[in-house]
């Protein structure tokens, strides 16, 4: 699934999304590390929510409106992106990339995607938050 | 459950084992102590003969030969009417290879099994033939303590339906409107019923979830004991409240904190038997270890009758106003030297921290000389609870009811040194703007603020917010796997409306945890130091005195005793420390009807309060004993310590 984050394209694996919803309201969390938005009652759950585009250390053009739901290894968590751009194949990583959050990166139609590795993103977010 | 029927009796078999040898250690470690029933030998017997006859039709032939031998030394002891102490041991590693054999975990145990015959030949100075004599037959029927084996994730999915009935009846309400529920008798007649059913169900899942204190307090007598010798010292472990219900989960994660905290007590609270008899101290010390439900809270509190703490640290504790804060620093110890057993106390640290992951508090008293408790406050229920919704800079909190002491509207705000404070009845209370407290940026507080006044840890703050809205009994969720330890919530809820409220942690309102924090909270207020309350008992039988002395002093009174009526009135006159008066019906000169009289007569204490035990238990007996002027009056029969504490507590208004 490709989206939209800050302006830039990534994507993430379709077996690690749950489902994509609109943001909707999030209660802040104060205390919380800066990548926290806060937590968003998904359907009577407690879902965290995180600013993927603050993870990603990117700045945002503008508030992100969707919410991505992932799931991997039993733990679930949200992120706010700009938007799903398509869900299709894509070629598997061609270029190495340094970051601690992808997979590595690869050009589909001249834009250059970073592919999102779920389980180093959420180990990352733990880490932060512990 | 398994569908094999070999392996659930099996499963069975098990926990009755482990059941049984649980009662084997108790009743060895009481024999041991001097103080064991005259039945001790023919429960023991009981329990080896009854562990041999299940091994036996189950073929567990490792643990049959060795309860077989266990039952032999018992035999012998029953034969020759003595129990030689150096049986002891031997028994107790038997019972611990019992217990590795039931687990199917240890290997057999020959060396054992030679060991148990040879101290049975030696200390008894009998060989017993090979065979026991007639099988008898178990005291207990089998299928007894037969119970259906639930997993305990199904249990979860039960109290997590509860949870989402909790939610649906708050989005009923939420639908129907406040008018609408109010005016329409059939809605609210029908909502009422809601309720009613909803409360029962919550009650029953709720207990399917808790289980007895006692489940993981069988080894800890036996811990002591061992940590105990290693140290060099005598103490025996007191367990009370063993039938208290307690949350599975907290339950079992209190296992390896409890043991902490009985290492610190034996290994850093109480003295060598030297150092005791010096202090004019019985050579043998007591840790009690006590759980008691108290309101939506459950109190497990460690306690011992050591040195207590050492002055600089109780210093240190008043000026920040938390023993517990202290104790928890790292590297804090309360023994002079370190010894190999009980580290450096920096363990303590970890258990504040594990308790207050749940939700719950930790607090520490102690007094020099005369020893140190720890309490752990935890919460009944781990899934539900009840708690103050409050609103600031729109959005919604959750603060445990339990915590709560009061709510009230900031009108007057006092200056102390500087910071803000309220003064409540007499005494001040720190100030603050909730949003600080939890670290959020707000507007502004509107005029006259509500506060809520929150207590944790022995310390209290209030919070000031823009409105309260209400309690409620909301669901705890996790704030997600991915914020495991958002410090300072306890979780969040969602309210009918779908909005979600964070629950916070009252312990880490009430904490200085910061710098910044800590210049927001005013000075803690210096409690006032009280002697505990004396207690006068008169009571011709040494054995009750004794024992009454001992539940009173264990429960931090200071007791003096007199063996006759004719005494008191004399003691009450001298010692006017003595805040209440425990007497025995019947005396040989004097009885406790007189004494009542007595002591009503005499002007200056004639309002002492007297509690008259005895085993008269009807009612012309009782009926005298209030025309005596007697405060209470409690049946033997049906004494047991919790009411008389309850009844000394409540009569010397502690």
């Amino acid at each position: 699934m490709r989206l939209r984050v800050a302006g830039e394209s990534y994507a993430v694996p379709v077996e690690d999304v749950l489902e994509v919803a609109e943001l909707g309201e999030i209660a802040p969390v104060p205390g919380a590390h800066g990548s926290v938005l806060g937590v968003r009652n998904l359907r009577g759950e407690v879902l965290p929510v995180f600013d993927l585009a603050a993870v990603f250390g990117i700045p945002l053009d503008r508030p992100p409106s969707r919410l991505l739901v992932a799931e991997h290894g039993g733990k679930r968590a949200g992120f706010a992106i700009d938007e799903v751009t398509d869900v299709g194949e894509l070629e598997a990583p061609a270029e190495e990339t340094e970051s601690a959050f992808l997979r590595g990166a690869t050009l589909d139609g001249g834009v250059l995607v970073g592919v999102v590795d779920v389980e180093r993103l959420f180990s990352a977010i733990e880490e932060e938050n512990a | 459950m398994t569908d094999d029927p070999i392996a659930e009796f099996l499963e069975l078999f098990r926990d009755e084992a482990n059941q049984r040898l649980d009662n084997m250690v108790d009743t060895l470690l009481a024999v041991e102590a001097g103080r064991a029933e005259p039945n001790a030998v023919d429960d023991l017997f009981r329990d080896a003969h009854t562990i041999k006859g299940g091994a036996g039709m189950l073929e567990l032939e490792d643990v049959r030969t060795l309860a077989h031998a266990v039952e032999d030394v018992l035999q012998g002891v029953r034969d020759t009417g003595s129990f030689p102490r150096e049986l002891i041991d031997p028994l107790l590693r038997a019972a611990d290879a019992l217990r590795g054999h039931v687990a199917g975990e240890a290997p057999g145990s020959p060396d054992l099994l030679d060991e148990l015959a040879a101290s049975r030949a030696g200390v008894l100075g009998t060989t017993l033939p090979a065979v026991t004599r007639a099988e008898r037959t178990p005291a207990t029927a089998p299928g007894e303590r037969r119970a259906i084996r639930v997993p305990p994730q199904k249990i979860d999915r039960l109290l997590d339906l509860v949870g989402e009935t909790v939610l649906h009846r708050r989005r009923l309400e939420h639908v129907l409107g406040e008018e609408r529920i109010a005016t329409d008798e059939l809605v609210s007649d029908e909502l009422d019923l809601g309720e009613r059913l909803f409360d029962e169900l919550k009650d029953a899942a709720i207990k399917m979830r808790t289980l007895p204190f006692s489940t993981i307090t069988g080894p800890l007598p036996r811990a002591v004991r061992d940590i105990a010798v290693a140290e060099g010292k005598d103490v025996e472990l007191v367990v009370r409240g063993e039938e208290t219900e307690l949350d599975r989960v907290i339950l079992e994660s209190l296992s390896e904190p409890l043991v902490h905290l009985l290492r610190n007590a034996v290994g850093h609270g109480v003295e060598t038997p030297r150092e005791r008899k010096r202090a004019g101290k019985p050579e043998r010390a007591t840790v009690e270890l006590r759980a008691e439900q108290r309101g939506g809270s459950v109190e497990v509190a460690v306690a011992d009758d050591g040195r207590g703490v050492a002055p600089e640290v109780l210093a240190e504790a008043k000026s920040i106003g938390s023993l517990a804060e202290v104790l928890a620093r790292a590297g804090f110890s309360t023994a002079e030297e370190v010894t190999e057993l009980s580290g450096r106390g920096v363990g303590f640290d970890a258990v504040k921290r594990h308790v207050e992951s749940f939700g719950g508090t930790v607090e520490a008293r102690s007094e020099p000389g005369r020893g140190t408790e720890i309490i752990l406050v935890l919460p009944l229920a781990l899934a539900l609870i009840e708690v103050l919704l409050v609103e600031r800079g729109n959005q919604a909190f959750g603060i445990p009811l339990a915590n709560v002491e009061e709510a009230i509207a900031v009108e007057d705000t006092l200056m102390l040194e500087g910071k803000a404070a309220l003064e409540l009845r007499g005494r001040s209370v720190a100030l603050s703007d909730l949003s600080e407290l939890i670290g959020a940026t707000s507007p502004p507080l509107p005029g006259r603020a509500p506060a809520i006044v929150v207590t944790a840890g022995g310390r209290r703050v209030a919070a000031a917010c823009d409105r309260l809205l209400g309690e409620d009994e909301v669901v705890v969720k996790p704030l997600g796997a991915l914020l495991p330890s958002a410090r300072g919530y306890l979780g969040a809820a969602i309210l009918g409306d779908g909005r979600i409220a964070l629950l916070l942690d009252p312990a880490s309102l009430t904490r200085p945890a910061t710098a910044r924090l800590r210049a927001l909270v005013a000075p803690p207020r210096p409690e006032t130091e009280r002697a505990p309350s004396k207690v006068l008992v008169v009571e011709d039988s040494y054995t009750v005195r004794e024992l009454q002395r001992s539940i009173l002093e264990a429960a931090g009174y200071r007791v003096e005793t007199a063996r006759d009526g004719k005494e008191g009135p004399e003691r009450v006159e001298r010692d006017s420390d003595i805040e209440l008066v425990i007497t025995d019906l019947e005396m040989p000169e004097m009885d406790g009807l007189a004494l009542t009289r007595a002591i009503r007569a005499r002007a200056e204490r004639s309002s002492l309060p007297v509690v008259i035990v005895t085993s008269r238990g009807d009612e012309t007996d009782r009926a005298r004993g209030i025309e005596a002027g007697a405060d209470a009056y409690m049946i033997k029969r049906a004494f047991d310590q919790q009411t008389l504490l309850e009844t000394v507590e409540r009569l010397v208004g502690r």
